[in-house]
């Protein structure tokens, strides 16, 4: 009986129809009401600093050569004390896809994702973001990680000072 | 000619030949630091590990270390070969510190390449790593002794190829160390080498410290502009900056290496004061405008004080290309008054070299270097050509005498680390002494470097010239009858001057009504100039060297031309208006400005600068060893082979 096969279908439906009608919508009225990202959701990039305080990127590239919209552009310099750092560091956010490569490439930590997703502007030019703009006061991910407690160049310990090694050799010694 | 396979390629190469090299020439790399083409090999990385499967030697075996016998059954891709070479890196790596996003060797580094080809990407090795202090070595190069991978290139370079007594190895055991005795500037004319050889960041060049990585280098094959030598050369460079320049190989010439003056010269090309606009009368112009006021007034001279009071200079630094328009310009404008040189002795040197040349041809790079009797003839090559003065140390070092005539034997033996003979005239030198001789004179002191044909039969000569395109300017000359500007001013009738990157001094050009530059250097010539066109430098453009021996070589454009990003005002960067120029960088080479010039006033627009006999030189590559367009004792007009 077709018939009655029919009004099944269609009070089936219209069963789905109420139900959902009568629920609490999803939907939230954006932006007098926000919601919140989990921790780790991809938005806004930030640089962070070590537990020191100083920057922690070293200009080393990577970020910008991991990033497949090449959306990320900087200079790096060295300071007096022979510390490499970025001159300038700029993150054109209009083209940037949020896809968290930089932040998987970057040696130091120092590039990570925020969840901050609220950038929309009518001004396209201010979605070029100087180092100031990325730069904040704190370590976010791997809050003790120090770049140069690990590498050998003798920066923030003296130069063999470091946890894993060992004084500088004397060349002249004569011991075997 | 001993055979044997490699990877089931037979291959057959002359005795005394390493596995490593019979690998390389069927195209099979195995990894290495230590060997070296021009340093040979030392055994003292373990990372060249072959098998051996058959024949007089079997097992693992170092192929930098193994002459080739007949026989062999060598394979690279053995599991047991593989697992050494793998272990080889992590042992290398235990010391290693974790640098590379402070290093500048990083992307460009060997041992970071092979480090990831052997899949060693986890530490499992905790003990501590090794450290070193590292040496001040001078304004040029950087010293990072904890990179260090022992594998002594440097040292075989500084001490054996160069001859450099101030810098070696010392220490013993595990505390091997690579520097000077005490912190210093390098003494050596080459220590640059040691940035190109090098395999980590130990070495690192300086003037360009932390300024990019590989995958951001604007580069292309090039050519030292510094002397006639015209060694091969890679310029690096970044945001419209030239940033560093690394050594190219070419066996014929250069070799691997390059001199110091090569390497860290040349950066004029970054000041942002060089011309970079049209100028006419002291006042920018733009292009249009400039190339109008040109014609007008060139026509305007002409018109006034006749045919042949115009005069065209080009110069031994303007690119072939921009010498051979000149002379098509010449044709329309001023026929007979056109030149390459500015004063008549450098012409007279240059044209006579030409014509001085024994039958036998000229001295490449390649013949010095295997020379059995070398003869100076008063140039201070270490100051004129310095890779010419590391050829003739090659030479020493397979055994040939030296003889210097009229310099001072001390600092140049003691600087080459090379034992000289002084002699006062040519036939001073042994008659039994001279197998395979050279002679090596400078054009500019022509009467000395005449030979007896009769005593030095067989010898070739090598004549340095004044600039990197001086044979160019010289052929043309032979062509075109053209002398020198000296000469042409000397008659009087010069009323006007178009210099195309020609070095004039102001004070000749004083009396001159109609001056105009065509220049990217900011020189007197352009200073008293009321017409300016900035051209672009051999770096924004393609183009044509002819070197001291007569081999046309190409070089290719590296970046775009523009103020460099670090001399630009930091407002205009990024950039808020959309350009299709960057600031300062509507430049245009010599060449084409002359091509432009030919077709406003000749009515016809040159197809190629590349006709008639230079027509071979249209598709010259970059990559090769050059083509010899002049030998002597075919007729200069034909080109020789
Ligand atoms: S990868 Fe990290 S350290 Fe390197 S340039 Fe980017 S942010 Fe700086
Ligand atoms: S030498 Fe190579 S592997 Fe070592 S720190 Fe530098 S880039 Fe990294
Ligand atoms: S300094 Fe460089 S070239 Fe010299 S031994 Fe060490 S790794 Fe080799
Ligand atoms: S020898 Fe001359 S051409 Fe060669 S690198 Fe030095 S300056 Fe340049």
């Amino acid at each position: 009986m077709s018939v009655f096969k029919d009004m099944k279908a269609i009070s089936q439906g219209m069963w789905i129809t109420w139900k959902h009608l009568l629920r609490k919508p999803v939907t939230i009225s954006y932006p007098e009401v926000k919601r919140t990202p989990p921790p780790r959701y991809r938005a806004r990039i930030v640089l962070t600093r070590d537990p020191e305080g100083g920057e922690r990127c070293v200009a080393c590239y990577l970020c910008s050569a991991a990033c497949p919209v090449d959306c990320i552009s900087l200079q790096a310099a060295e300071r007096d004390d022979g510390r490499r750092y970025a001159a300038w560091f700029r993150i054109n956010f209009s083209r940037c896809i949020f896809c968290g490569l930089c932040a998987e490439a970057c040696p130091t930590m120092a590039i990570q994702m925020t969840p901050d997703y609220e950038l929309c502007t009518r001004d396209i030019m201010s979605l070029l973001y100087e180092k100031e703009d990325l730069l904040v006061d704190g370590c976010g991910n791997d809050p003790d990680y120090n770049f140069y407690r690990h590498s050998g160049i003798g920066l923030v310990n003296p130069r063999g000072g470091n946890q894993d090694e060992n004084p500088p050799v004397d060349v002249r010694g004569l011991a075997p | 000619m001993p055979g044997l396979i490699i990877d089931d390629i037979p291959v057959e190469v002359p005795a005394g030949t390493t596995v490593i090299e019979a690998a390389r020439s069927v195209g099979i790399w195995i990894p290495h630091f230590c060997y070296h083409p021009a340093l040979g090999s030392v055994g003292a990385c373990r990372l060249c590990a072959v098998k051996l499967l058959d024949g007089p030697v079997k097992g693992i075996q170092m192929s930098c270390m193994l002459p080739v016998q007949e026989g062999m059954v060598v394979s690279t891709t053995d599991a047991e070969a593989q697992a050494m070479r793998r272990n080889v890196i992590e042992w290398l790596m235990i010391n290693h510190p974790h640098d590379c996003p402070v290093c500048d060797e990083g992307g460009e580094c060997t041992l970071q390449d092979y480090t990831i080809a052997g899949g060693h990407g986890l530490r499992r090795y905790d003990g501590k790593k090794r450290t070193y202090h590292n040496q001040e070595l001078g304004p040029h190069i950087q010293h990072e002794m904890n990179r260090c991978i022992h594998c002594y290139r440097c040292v075989r370079f500084y001490q054996e190829q160069a001859g450099g007594t101030d810098f070696g190895v010392m220490g013993s055991g595990a505390r091997v160390y690579f520097g000077r005795f005490k912190e210093g500037a390098l003494d050596s004319p080459f220590s640059g080498n040691l940035v190109d050889v090098c395999p980590t960041g130990v070495f690192t060049d300086k003037t360009s410290r932390f300024r990019a990585r590989y995958w951001d280098y604007d580069m292309a094959p090039s050519l030292c502009p510094g002397c006639s030598l015209g060694c091969n050369i890679t310029p690096v460079a970044r945001y419209r900056e030239l940033l560093k320049i690394k050594a190219r190989r070419n066996d014929g010439v250069n070799g691997w290496f390059i001199c110091d003056r090569g390497r860290f010269g040349g950066r004029e090309v970054n000041d942002p004061a060089r011309p970079r606009a049209p100028r006419v009368d002291g006042v920018d112009v733009p292009w249009d405008q400039a190339l109008d006021t040109f014609v007008l007034r060139l026509g305007e001279l002409l018109a006034t004080h006749g045919a042949g009071s115009l005069a065209l200079v080009g110069s031994p630094r303007l690119p072939l290309e921009g010498q051979l328009l000149l002379a098509r310009l010449a044709e329309i404008v001023s026929p007979g008054n056109v030149c390459w040189f500015t004063t008549a002795g450098e012409a007279r040197g240059v044209l006579a070299a030409l014509e001085t040349l024994p039958p036998e041809g000229v001295a490449s790079l390649a013949d010095v270097r295997g020379a059995g009797c070398v003869v100076i003839l008063g140039v201070d090559l270490l100051a004129e050509a310095p890779m010419m003065a590391l050829a003739v140390r090659q030479a020493w070092r397979n055994g040939a005498k030296v003889y210097v005539m009229g310099i001072s034997e001390w600092t140049f033996g003691s600087f080459l680390g090379i034992s000289v003979t002084p002699v006062s005239s040519l036939d001073e030198v042994p008659p039994a002494e001279r197998v395979k001789p050279v002679l090596i004179g400078n054009s500019r002191d022509l009467p000395s470097a005449r030979v007896d044909e009769k005593l030095w039969g067989g010898a070739r000569v090598a004549l340095l010239q004044s600039g990197p395109n001086a044979v160019g300017a010289a052929l043309l000359s032979v062509d075109h009858d053209g002398a020198s500007l000296e000469e042409l001013l000397a008659s009087g009738r010069i009323k006007g001057v178009v210099a195309v990157e020609a070095d004039i001094p102001g004070s000749w050009l004083a009396g001159i009504p109609f001056v105009a530059a065509l220049d990217w250097r900011q020189t007197e010539t352009v200073a008293v100039a009321q017409l300016l066109l900035p051209t672009t430098s051999w770096l924004e453009m393609d183009g044509t060297f002819i070197n001291y021996e007569g081999r046309a070589q190409r070089f290719l454009k590296v970046m775009n031309p523009g103020i460099p990003l670090r001399g630009l005002d930091p407002t205009l960067h990024p950039p808020r208006i959309h350009r299709s120029v960057p600031p300062g960088g509507d430049l245009r080479p010599a060449w084409r400005l002359l091509a432009h010039l030919v077709e406003r006033l000749g009515g016809r627009s040159p197809e190629s600068p590349f006709t008639g006999r230079w027509e071979r030189l249209r598709d010259l590559h970059p990559e090769g060893e050059g083509i010899m367009v002049y030998t002597h004792g075919s007729d200069s007009s034909e080109g020789g082979g």
